[in-house]
């Protein structure tokens, strides 16, 4: 057996485990993971020694399916199955007063095994089964609780959104098959000129679905409706990963036209999933919109030519993202709920889950030693050398200082007010999954020099002091700022006079404060906006389907018009003959008349009229057909 | 002559098996008849084993031994099985239970003779055979709906065959034969020759329900029992689509005919799934898509000839379609006829409601189910011969079928009362043979294909 199933095939067969044996499942699905783990590690060793290990199945006549095993593709791998066996981990404790276990622990075995197979996917055939999977387990998991509504309602929600980008991914792997002739994933990419910048394009439709890119990100922050642990995973390595790394992975094929677009999406969204996190008032839709955020630094990355950085920050970010969802998720049981009104202080009842939550906060927001700093330097040293720079840098650099406000809003939160707490079931195994994360959380920018030499992508320009000073700042003056903007609010009108008494201080809420609330509130204000147009395009077909109804009711009606009108005319003749015919006629005509209402009553459908729409039709064919033949 | 019978073992099996089946049912032996009819159709598959691979005609070149006419036994042979499984359910105890047997196995035998005409009297044969038995199977309930439906379908189908028959005798004067290989021969006669083929087109069209040929099917499904509901959508039209394969292979490309096809299939996919997307009845729902998918079928038959794909996506597709769509109205068959009755299925009947989920899926095309394969296959077929513009149509069209058919998956998981569904066994049974079949399609496709089976 090939090295390259290692990966995917133990959470499969977990998967399938699971199902038939309906207990120990928690046991099952993570040695499935840490399986998972092992064969991607050896995966990764062989790599690093030069090996690319390709495995083919047999697919599509002349499109075998395939596996490929190389630098980049394994250490996805790793980072996929390292989150995947700690989400697990925690899992056992969060999991364990609910129902269904053997339902959760086998689909997010499977997802597991989806994603491992969309990673080390060669050939665009496997990817797209491998995307299609991931699409409908995320929408078992998000709709875990099916029995809720807002649950059930979200599941529905994030698969309709992703399947609808998921129609780019179709077109452009019909392109990219069509004008190369192969599915592999590598020689495809070779195909230049406009097939490329259409393919790229179409690609980029795709990633923003699946990585919530505006104007598509509102899936992502109801998907919170689902278990913790889903969201840790999905959130990090896995859905909405896939869409960036779908973008890394095809790095060789954008032209400058998808370049630029990739990065204007990026720009955009980092920058407004940075301000929808601000107003945010629960955390974990702040986490999620977070999430928005970050892959929009990524894809600006991507959108500046240098696809090396971005990969390096996906990877900061499974790890930094999946800890905070997972102490997000022990701060829920503590106190029921993930409101901010409800949060208060919970960390001082929780220290070691704060204690990780705080340590990946700073990570995300780019202090240094941590591993945020090393990866968010290489995506502002990418925007600020590489093309538009003039115009992707301060985006990148809006979008560190909005994380920073908004950690720092967030650890202020959790911090104040008093630390009281319920008793939580499971600490330990939650505790050990948290901490499992944070330390690759907060050490994994050491490995990344390393990690460049590895990858065969075009290795990030060195970060100059430039970048590494400009990150800096932003991301200290946005923790400033997200710490003590919510003081002023809490204070409110009633504390003004305090309020002169700092007034730099109160000048900044009004001058940042305010306007990022309101543009906060317009973005979400649009959002429903964008909700109701698709609403409203929704309705509009519906109501072509149903005019096309409408409009065959009223030709059965003319049809019926045109016989009543026979009628008349049959008793205007009857009225005029009358006293000239006998009585013989006359009785066959009332008997044919009679015969004929029997079979009305046999027919009350229409099929005189799908009769004639039919010679009608065949009408219409040969008249083509002849007028065609005629003139050759 | 005895090379020749040899040759269509199959159909003579399946002849004698219609035909015991009537017997048992005169001895009043319902159950024997039952037991008669699967076991020969079972034997008839078995035997068009070993034929797999050959590829000649019989009696004067007028039935065809290849790879279509095969698959089309071996498709249809088990697609009547579960066909009569499902019927059982609806007909158990009555008074004329074998002789929905014994008409169902009649009416497959006129899909077969269909499905392998090399000659224009079996199509009118053919068509014959099939219609007549499925008029009765229509009625036999005998309420006011399904005679209702019964009379459309009956009228429809005497006006559509008249049709084709008056077009046939054109090719018949025009050619001097009645031999489908002998069209090239009039190439000098093109009118005569198209003329023929818009007459078959109708008379083939009304029966694999074609836009704008399809009128009497929703009435039809919806007013018989939905067992014949279900072998009506499956194995008379297959029957019908691999009799006009069997036609065009011959046809001379400058006639236009691919460009009819292609028309016919927009028409198919797009108003068979704009009119599903109103309906609020199951099975005049899973009509319409069944319309839609008649207009996919068009793709691989439109690149028949110049295209290597042609062939096996029309047959894969067949397979797929035949697996999906019996297991979405056995699913039916046990949840009911309306959107509401499947409205917390998913609770009451989580693997019904998971086989259910599959087949839909399947049939939008989803990988890794058997409707994705056929799919694939189909639009490549079509962008071999340089129709790209209608695969781009029909995946635009798979996208508009997910709507259709996520209104039926969301009641089943949101619906508010779960009332508990009886569950026969054999419906179970039918369940879980296409849930299995969905899958190995899917998977073993490739199988098949680099095997060169198909």
């Amino acid at each position: 057996m090939s090295a390259v199933l290692l990966p995917i095939l133990p959470p499969l067969i977990a998967a399938l485990a699971v199902l038939i044996l309906r207990r120990g499942s928690a046991a099952l699905a993570l040695a499935g993971a840490t399986l998972s783990l092992a064969g991607g590690v050896r995966l990764l060793a062989g790599a690093l020694d030069g090996q690319a290990e390709t495995l083919l199945l047999p697919g599509l006549p002349d499109m075998p399916l395939r596996l490929v095993s190389g630098p980049m593709t394994a250490l996805l791998s790793v980072a996929v199955a390292t989150v995947g066996t700690f989400v697990l981990v925690y899992a056992i404790g969060y999991m364990k007063r609910e129902s269904g276990q053997a339902r959760f622990y086998a689909v997010m075995s499977l997802f597991l095994a989806a994603m491992q197979a969309l990673v080390l996917a060669g050939d665009w055939v496997l990817l797209l089964a491998a995307w299609e999977l991931i699409g409908l387990c995320s929408y078992l998991l998000i709709g875990f609780w099916f029995q809720r509504p807002e649950a059930a309602n979200a599941a529905s929600r994030a698969f309709l959104y992703t399947r609808s980008a998921d129609l780019g991914l179709y077109v452009a792997i019909f392109i990219l098959i069509g004008s190369s002739g192969t599915s592999e994933i590598a020689a495809s990419l070779e195909v230049g000129g406009s097939a490329s910048t259409a393919a790229g394009l179409l690609l980029l439709l795709a990633a923003m679905g699946k990585s919530a890119q505006v104007p598509l990100q509102d899936w992502l922050m109801r998907a919170m409706a689902g278990p913790t642990p889903v969201s840790a995973l999905l959130h990090s390595a896995t859905l909405v990963a896939a869409g960036a790394i779908l973008l890394i992975r095809s790095a060789t094929l954008l032209s400058p036209e998808a370049l630029f677009a990739i990065g204007l999406v990026g720009g955009i969204t980092t920058v407004a999933a940075g301000v929808i996190a601000l107003a945010e008032r629960d955390l974990k839709r702040l986490l999620a919109a977070s999430t928005a955020s970050q892959y929009g630094l990524m894809l600006i990355a991507v959108g500046a030519g240098v696809p090396t950085a971005a990969l390096l920050h996906l990877l900061a970010h499974a790890a930094i993202k999946s800890t905070l969802f997972l102490a997000a998720g022990d701060f829920q049981h503590a106190r029921e709920g993930t409101a901010f009104d409800q949060l208060k202080g919970v960390g001082r009842a929780r220290p070691w889950a704060f204690a990780g939550f705080a340590l990946a906060a700073l990570a995300l927001a780019g202090i240094p030693p941590l591993s945020g700093f090393f990866s968010k330097d290489a995506v502002i040293a990418a925007a600020l050398s590489g093309q538009g720079a003039a115009w992707l840098g301060p985006l990148a650099l809006a979008g560190t200082l909005l994380t920073g406000a908004y950690m720092g809003r967030a650890l202020r939160v959790l911090w104040q007010g008093s630390g009281d707490s319920r008793p939580v079931e499971g600490t330990g195994w939650m505790r050990a999954g948290i901490w499992g994360l944070a330390i690759p959380a907060a050490g994994l920018g050491l490995a990344f020099g390393p990690l460049e030499t590895i990858l065969d992508l075009p290795a990030p320009e060195t970060a100059g002091t430039v970048a590494i000073v400009l990150g800096l700042v932003a991301a200290l003056v946005g923790l400033a700022l997200g710490w003590l903007v919510p003081v002023q609010r809490l204070l409110g009108p009633a504390h003004q006079w305090a309020e002169s008494g700092l007034e730099v201080a109160g000048g900044l809420t009004a001058w940042i404060g305010r306007p990022a609330m309101a543009v906060a509130r317009g973005c979400d204000r649009l959002e429903d906006h964008l909700y109701a147009a698709a609403l409203a395009i929704g309705h509009t077909a519906l109501s072509i389907a149903r005019g096309g109804e409408r409009l065959e009711q009223r030709l059965y009606l003319a049809v019926l018009g045109v016989g009543r009108a026979n009628l008349a005319v049959g008793r205007w003749v009857r009225s005029g003959d009358e006293r000239g015919i006998d009585g013989l006629i006359f009785a066959l005509v009332a008997g044919v008349r009679d015969l004929g209402a029997r079979a009305r009553t046999l027919q009350s459908g229409l099929i005189h009229h799908s009769l004639a729409i039919s010679a009608v039709a065949t009408a219409v064919l040969l008249a083509i057909l002849f007028s065609a033949s005629l003139s050759v | 002559m005895g090379r020749d019978l040899a040759l269509i073992i199959p159909e003579i099996a399946v002849l004698l098996t219609a035909v015991g089946a009537l017997i048992a049912e005169m001895l009043r032996q319902p159950r024997i008849s039952l037991i008669i009819a699967v076991i020969g159709l079972v034997v008839g598959t078995g035997l068009t084993l070993r034929l797999l691979g050959t590829d000649t005609t019989v009696f004067g070149g007028s039935f065809r031994i290849d790879t279509l006419s095969i698959w089309a036994k071996l498709i249809l042979l088990p697609a009547t099985v579960l066909s009569m499984l499902l019927a059982r359910v609806d007909v158990r105890g009555s008074a004329r239970e074998g002789t929905v047997y014994s008409l169902l196995i009649f009416s497959t035998l006129g899909a077969l003779v269909l499905a392998g005409a090399g000659d224009s009297m079996f199509l009118v044969l053919g068509t014959l055979l099939t219609g007549l038995a499925t008029f009765a199977l229509v009625a036999y309930p005998d309420t006011d709906p399904a005679t209702e439906a019964a009379m459309k379908f009956f009228v429809f189908a005497s006006v559509t065959t008249a049709i084709m028959i008056f077009g046939l005798s054109y090719w018949f004067g025009a050619s001097g034969s009645t031999l489908i290989a002998d069209l090239p021969a009039m190439d000098t006669m093109p009118l005569a020759v198209i003329l023929g083929f818009v007459t078959v087109v109708v008379g083939l069209g009304y029966k694999a329900s074609l836009v704008p040929f399809h009128f009497w099917a929703p009435d039809a499904y919806e007013g018989a029992p939905l067992s014949i509901a279900a072998y009506l959508s499956v194995v008379p039209k297959i029957g019908a689509l691999f009799a006009l394969t069997q036609v065009v292979r011959h046809l001379p490309p400058e006639t236009g005919w691919a460009a009819v096809m292609a028309g016919l299939a927009v028409l198919s996919m797009t108003y068979g799934y704009l009119a599903a997307l109103v309906q609020d009845n199951v099975i005049r729902l899973l009509a319409y898509s069944s319309i839609a998918q008649s207009g996919y079928f068009l793709l691989g038959i439109l690149a028949v000839g110049s295209s290597e794909l042609a062939l096996p996506s029309i047959i894969l597709f067949a397979v797929a379609y035949a697996a999906m769509n019996l297991g979405a109205f056995a699913v039916a068959a046990i949840a009911g006829r309306t959107l509401n009755d499947f409205s917390g299925l998913g609770r009451s009947r989580p693997l019904i409601a998971i086989a259910m989920v599959v087949f839909l899926l399947s049939l939008v095309g989803i990988p890794p189910l058997a409707g994705f394969v056929g799919k694939f296959l189909l639009f490549a077929a079509a962008i071999d011969v340089q129709f790209t513009w209608l695969a781009v149509v029909a995946i635009i069209n798979s996208a508009l079928s997910l709507a259709v058919y996520l209104r039926i998956v969301v009641p089943m998981y949101r619906g508010g009362d779960s009332a508990s569904v009886e569950l026969d066994a054999w419906l179970g049974f039918v369940v879980f043979a296409t849930v299995a079949a969905t899958f190995i399609i899917g998977l073993g496709a490739q199988f098949m294909i680099v095997r060169d089976i198909v």
